[in-house]
């Protein structure tokens, strides 16, 4: 392998578009690639074109996820995985990234795992630390720019106004904030060769090196009890005076409210 | 319907739908308004391979189905009717006859730049005295060594202004009638070759619809598609595929009505309670629901038939004529919903009522497409 190319694994999820009303029931219909995943690829591609190497996209779900995988198939990775077996049903972020550890170790060697920050549906941002954590990799969260070295990468973050910038030796896993690459279209040709030739590796839990007791439902110490739509009440207040006091007056209440700086 | 789709179907639609929202959503008002063919919008689509999209792969093409045709335009067309326009015509009436019909120099030559986008074709058939009378073309294309010297005076182009590929109707044998009609390829540049001034349309504005002349052009006969004589046979065959277009183009457009409508329905209060509460607007929401419905299943039916490879040129003529009629209507009741203000440039529904009224016009009128449909039914 040339200098700088990587095996690269992103980490990705099928997630629900539509609020649920009761159990949630996933379908093709309803799910989409979490567009939090999508820069997380687009850096991997990146990687790719500019260093060469290979991405694998795996992902944990039902069937109906195969779609998000064919969809990263469709702007240039590699391989696609689905961890997909009924015992892994109502596994919480725990139980997840105790499977997709499984699963990673089947996948190796990887010289880098990248994650979204978060999932538009639950929105935890666990499931990349706890991975890392898990396989014993280092790991940066959030990050919006990095560089390949010879054996480690440069990584930078922003946070709280600062910029930080890191060493991390490979392995490594990180989480990409969406600044940091804006996710490519895929094209019809894309698309055309990602569902009508090639295929999606589909894997259950007994190909893997995992304790059932650790996955799905069993394997998960937290559980979602209830669920509902929040209802925010709203409230007009008028500003009162001349057009340039009450501009005054917005402004001060915007930036009281630190919702300007 | 969704039992016709398969996953790369939901994929074709979901990134078009994407882009669409991105790209062209933000601009579809004004390149209306301002008659302005958004070209930069237009190389993205050829970079995603929206302008070839049956073109098999090693054409340059994406090597899609004419289901996932549909949705593409169907899409397209959700947000601008106008660029729906041009994708539609530019794959179904000037890259389809020229992979069909065309040789294999013609095709190399031509197919791929088309395919990518960076040309764009158009399909000239219409002139001032010929439209659904397609045989009364009055274009002439006389042999003259190893050229083709051709004289035309070509109207209502669409892509006309932009287009660099065009299939030319004429006569080459003015004397034998109906079997005397030819397609000459013409390229923009060629001596000769005159873009007439854009048409100052009622709606599809952000296309750009002109006339097409041609005097003395000297055109090589190797530029002939297929044969002397066969113009007819390939206008019918691309009329098959594009009035397909033309029906994805108006449920695109219709979807938009209705969702316009859906929205405003929940939104407009009067009488202390919003209008969607009210049994007649109710009336009309699931008058269009329904039409659209059927509109967007005989539009699929008809690209899977033609996915199968089996007849589907009756049931594209009737997908055709009820998807412009029920468009005109549902974009119509889309209007009536909004009220005055359906009625006012400042919402979307006023420009989908004037997109949807043409494509009950173009690709053959209504009244031709019965006729088509009428001979189909009664000579079984």
């Amino acid at each position: 392998m040339e200098a700088g190319a990587l095996h690269i694994v992103v980490c990705i999820k099928s997630v629900i578009t539509q609020a649920p009303k009761g159990k949630i029931i996933r379908t093709a219909e309803n799910s989409m690639l979490n567009p939090f995943d999508r820069p997380a690829i687009e850096v991997a591609l990146r990687l790719k074109r500019a260093n060469g190497g290979s991405i694998t996209v795996l992902s944990m779900g039902p069937p109906a996820a195969e779609a998000a995988l064919r969809e990263a198939l469709a702007v240039g990775a590699d391989r696609g995985v689905l961890l997909c077996d009924p015992a892994l049903a109502g596994a919480d972020t725990l139980a997840t990234s105790n499977a997709l550890s499984a699963a990673a170790k089947a996948l190796m060697p990887y010289d880098l795992m990248l994650f979204g920050t978060r999932t538009s549906d639950s929105d935890t941002g666990q499931v990349g630390p706890q991975t890392a954590v898990l396989l014993d990799l280092p790991m940066i969260t959030g990050i919006n720019k990095l560089t390949v070295k010879t054996e480690h990468l440069l990584v930078e973050r922003e946070v709280d106004g600062f910029l930080e910038i890191y060493e991390i030796s490979l392995p490594a896993a990180l989480t990409i904030h969406p600044k940091a690459a804006t996710p490519r279209d895929p094209s019809l040709e894309g698309i055309a060769a990602a569902f009508d030739e090639m295929t999606v590796d589909l894997i259950g839990i007994e190909q893997l090196e995992i304790e059932p007791e650790k996955t799905g439902k069993a394997g998960s110490p937290t559980r979602v009890l209830s669920m509902k739509p929040v209802q925010k009440d709203r409230s007009c207040d008028w500003i009162e005076g001349t057009p340039v006091e009450q501009a005054d007056a917005l402004v001060r209440r915007l930036v009281n409210e630190g919702l300007i700086g | 319907m969704e039992w016709l789709l398969q996953e790369k179907h939901r994929s074709v639609r979901q990134s078009v739908r994407r882009f669409c929202d991105r790209e062209l959503r933000p601009i579809a008002a004004n390149i209306d308004q301002e008659g302005r063919f958004p070209w930069g919008v237009a190389e993205k689509m050829g970079g995603l391979g929206y302008f070839g999209i049956q073109v098999p792969k090693s054409l340059g093409g994406a090597g899609l189905d004419s289901l996932s045709y549909a949705i593409v335009i169907e899409e397209i067309s959700r947000v601008s009717a106008a660029i729906g326009l041009c994708v539609t015509v530019h794959n179904s009436v000037a890259v389809y006859p020229i992979l069909s019909f065309g040789n294999q120099e013609q095709i190399e030559k031509w197919i791929p730049p088309l395919a990518r986008g960076e040309k764009i074709g158009a399909f000239c058939l219409t002139e001032p005295n010929a439209g659904s009378d397609a045989g009364g073309i009055e274009a002439t294309a006389l042999a003259d060594g190893n050229d083709y010297i051709v004289n035309a005076n070509k109207v209502f182009v669409t892509n006309g202004g932009i287009a660099d590929i065009c299939l030319i109707f004429c006569r080459t044998d003015p004397s034998a009638g109906r079997r005397g009609i030819s397609v000459v390829v013409a390229e923009r540049g060629t001596d000769g070759f005159v873009v007439g001034d854009l048409e100052d349309l009622c709606g599809m504005r952000a296309n750009p619809v002109c006339s097409i002349r041609l005097y003395d052009c000297r055109i090589p006969s190797s530029n002939l598609l297929s044969k002397e004589g066969m113009g007819l046979r390939i206008g019918l065959a691309a009329l098959d595929t594009g009035r397909m277009g033309i029906a994805a183009q108006a449920v695109g457009t219709a979807q938009a009505a209705l969702e316009e409508a859906v929205l405003y329905a929940k939104q407009r209060h009067q009488f202390g309670v919003a209008i969607g509460k009210h049994q007649s607007i109710q009336t009309m929401i699931a008058d269009m629901a329904t039409q659209l419905d059927a509109a967007r299943l005989m539009v699929y039916r008809a690209a899977a038939l033609k996915d199968k490879k089996l007849p589907f040129s009756k049931e594209s003529a009737m997908a055709k004529l009820f998807a412009s009629e029920m468009a005109t209507r549902v974009t119509d009741l889309a209007v009536q919903i909004h009220g005055g203000y359906g009625y006012s440039k400042a919402y979307a529904v006023e420009r989908y009522y004037r997109d949807a009224r043409v494509t009950r016009i173009y690709e053959g009128t209504s009244e031709v497409h019965r006729m088509v449909i009428a001979k189909s039914v009664l000579e079984g």
